[in-house]
């Protein structure tokens, strides 16, 4: 009986010993989004025997938890995170550049031009993209025919349609806007900004928040705020009031999905179903002023440098991005989360959801290939402008226009305070 | 006091027995208290590196320079010390107020009791979603009770503006602590003897007098300690000024932000540590000496 009791402990302290553990940081904090991620990773586990650490972390917070955990010696084997904390990791040298690059190579089928806004300087990427997401305005098209406008694409149609829309008296607004000291007001910023060639740092690292271009781009911003629905709008307030038939136009990513097109997940949002609302939803995937600019963010999976079990982590990316398992983890979001590997976009099972067959095939497949244009305040011309992070990371134009409509601040005082914001916190 | 080695034998046994008995706690406060205090101060004379196999960089005092000549830090600052003025007299006045009007007999008292802790036990994380909800722009319940009496506009958004920001955690951090200097004043109002009010009836004294002589005297080491408490705990307030709103721009906001957003600078934010221990420290021993009077 002795020698039993000691074998099954011999057993279990060497299985022990054996067991890799990785950890894995993800920004999917939604509860249902959490069970799917638990679940795939335990099918990791039953598959591999690796069992994997998940650290749920906010969108918002994930640049705040990197010295800490560099500090406590905590950082993660693999993160799940969006272009700014991809870029911020990999600038300072913790991304494992190389295999990254290598698990790209192996899939084959990445997108180019989303793997391009994760590329390192050294010809590694940073991180593997693993799914991405479109900007634009969700409009009640109903509304913009009955009144013959222009579908909100261009600065013109934006203005004229929030304007003729306007109707504060009966609790109707013509457009949401973010105005909130946070990413998604630098995010909605950043598609105005860039469809009229501003830029908040160039190529050179030379700050450039004073250029007429930038300052022309927040009195537009102003000007809209006349007329959007009151309050300094964040990510939660700006969908309820759409789905809530507060707002003619809403800036949102292609998250709004299944929030619009599935009844359960709009009543988790308003008490009011309005089972139209797909029908009578238009998306503009760009905008255009001087030039046209789509906006849109992509979601990596980067091996950090200081992981001590890279070939276990190499396996969960791939594990993720693989046929079932990357489809599972997409349809959390149906819409919102867009694969990178163009085999995958074009397989049956990926399409077969009720929220992505009632946009159907055309739509999702326009969305998906927007993200070759996508453009972004960190990217120039092919190259990383790795500052922009900083900016992005002290919310520095979610800031600025949290204070100008404060403040009733005027376009250049808006920008002179950004500049002056931007050269100290880059020590210029 | 006399030396170690002038004690007789059995003082020495004694005083070697005394140190056994203490050393637990202090090895215990030395780990946890004493070292990441010193290690705080050593770090405030390094540029720290996030960078793995890159060590830390010895720049002397140069990160206090880089913090003492910033005009953020003394706008924080200012805010803070009107912070903690704010909320700890506000607190102990509602604190104070309550707590007279709950010694008083009435039916029910037991629930209405109980009921006013409930700022105070509720989680943070709680309270903050219920301000935020209630005082939302156009739907807040507040919101609109307050635009209907004309005190406010329906489209305000108080909590977002950072123009009302200090003073919505202000009114925040009082709502959410007066039950604590509630309980403490109440014990105390309890164990005051009947005696002194009976002898002041006597003497003719009318209500405020009995409260200016007889209860605010003894309430004077009760409401002394809780000033020093509160004032300890709301200038290191984080936790309530972060989730209601990072606009408030307080110290401990200012300092978060310097150790852990953007690009971090741990060495500055360690300086920012010391310099509010060291301030802290000054304001405590004055304080003590003069109003505890220990």
């Amino acid at each position: 009986m002795k020698k039993l009791i000691v074998v099954i402990l011999a057993v279990l302290v060497s299985a022990m010993m054996f067991t890799q553990t990785i950890t894995f940081w993800h920004t999917q904090v939604e509860t249902d989004r959490q069970q799917r991620v638990r679940a795939l990773a335990q099918i990791f586990e039953a598959q591999t025997g690796i069992k994997v650490n998940l650290v749920p972390i906010e969108e918002n917070e994930i640049l705040e938890q990197i010295p800490r955990a560099v500090q406590a010696g905590t950082l993660p084997d693999v993160v799940e995170g969006g272009i700014s904390p991809i870029l911020l990791l990999g600038s300072q040298g913790f991304m494992d550049t190389k295999l990254n690059a290598k698990i790209i190579e192996d899939f084959g089928d990445v997108y180019e031009g989303v793997a391009r806004l994760m590329k390192a300087p050294d010809g590694g990427y940073y991180g593997v993209p693993f799914h991405a997401w479109v900007q634009g305005i969700w409009y009640k098209a109903n509304l913009f025919e009955e009144r013959d406008l222009g579908a909100p694409t261009s600065w013109y149609n934006i203005l004229t349609a929030a304007k003729a829309l306007n109707d504060p008296a009966n609790g109707f607004y013509g457009i949401i806007l973010p105005k909130k000291a946070d990413a998604y007001t630098e995010q909605v910023f950043s598609q105005i900004a860039l469809s009229n060639g501003a830029r908040p740092i160039d190529k050179d690292g030379n700050i450039l928040f004073n250029t007429p271009e930038m300052i022309e781009s927040f009195r537009f911003y102003k000007e809209l705020g006349k007329y959007s629905r009151p309050g300094f709008t964040a990510v939660p307030e700006a969908l309820n009031g759409y789905l809530n038939n507060e707002a003619a136009m809403v800036f949102y990513s292609t998250y709004i999905m299944d929030d619009i097109a599935v009844e359960e997940v709009q009543k988790q949002r308003v008490e009011q179903f309005d089972p139209k609302l797909v029908e009578n939803t238009g998306f503009a995937n760009f905008m255009v002023n001087i030039r046209p600019s789509s906006f849109g963010e992509v979601v990596g999976l980067g091996i950090l440098n200081t992981s001590k079990n890279k070939d276990a982590a190499e396996q969960w990316v791939k594990f993720l991005m693989s046929g079932n398992n990357y489809i599972y983890w997409l349809h959390v979001a149906p819409g919102g989360m867009n694969p990178t590997r163009s085999s995958i976009a074009e397989m049956d099972e990926f399409l077969d959801n009720p929220v992505l067959e009632r946009y159907g095939k055309d739509q999702i497949t326009t969305i998906i290939s927007a993200l070759d244009t996508v453009e972004r305040f960190e990217f120039m011309e092919g190259e990383i402008i790795e500052e922009m992070s900083i900016l992005s990371g002290n919310f520095v134009i979610g800031r600025a226009i949290n204070r100008m409509f404060a403040n009733d601040w005027t376009p250049q005082q808006t920008a002179q305070w950004a500049q002056q914001e931007a050269e100290r916190l880059l020590g210029d | 006091m006399q030396r170690f080695r002038e004690l007789s034998p059995l003082r020495k046994k004694e005083a070697v027995f005394g140190w056994r008995l203490v050393s637990p706690a202090v090895i215990l406060i030395g780990i946890f208290i004493l070292y990441p205090v010193l290690y705080n101060i050593y770090l405030s004379f390094f540029e720290v590196s996030l960078t793995p196999g890159v060590p830390n960089k010895f720049v002397g005092f140069q990160n206090y320079r880089e913090l003492l000549t910033d005009p953020t830090f003394w706008n924080s600052f200012g805010i803070t010390m009107l912070f903690v003025l704010i909320t700890v007299f506000g607190s102990i006045l509602v604190g104070l107020g309550v707590a007279l009007l709950m010694n008083k007999e009435f039916p029910g008292r037991g629930i209405v009791r109980a009921l006013i802790l409930f700022p105070y036990v509720a989680p943070v994380i709680s309270t903050v979603f219920a301000w935020q909800y209630v005082l939302m722009p156009l739907n807040g319940p507040l919101t609109i009770l307050l635009s209907n009496l004309g005190i406010m506009d329906v489209t305000q958004d108080l909590v977002n503006d950072p123009n009302n920001a200090f003073l919505v955690v202000s009114f925040y951090s009082i709502w959410k602590n007066f039950p604590f200097i509630y309980l403490m004043i109440l014990s105390r109002l309890q164990s005051i003897s009947q005696d002194y009010y009976e002898a002041a009836d006597i003497d003719g004294a009318n209500g405020f007098q009995k409260f200016r002589h007889i209860t605010l005297p003894e309430l004077y080491y009760v409401i002394g300690s809780l000033v020093l408490l509160r004032g300890i705990w709301n200038f290191y307030k984080f936790e309530e000024v972060y989730l209601l709103s990072k606009e408030a721009r307080t110290l401990p906001i200012y300092l978060y932000e310097k150790a852990f957003t953007g690009l971090p600078e741990l060495g500055v934010a360690a300086a920012i540590a010391t310099v509010l221990f060291v301030v802290m420290m000054v304001l405590i021993s004055i304080y003590v000496r003069k109003v505890l009077k220990w």
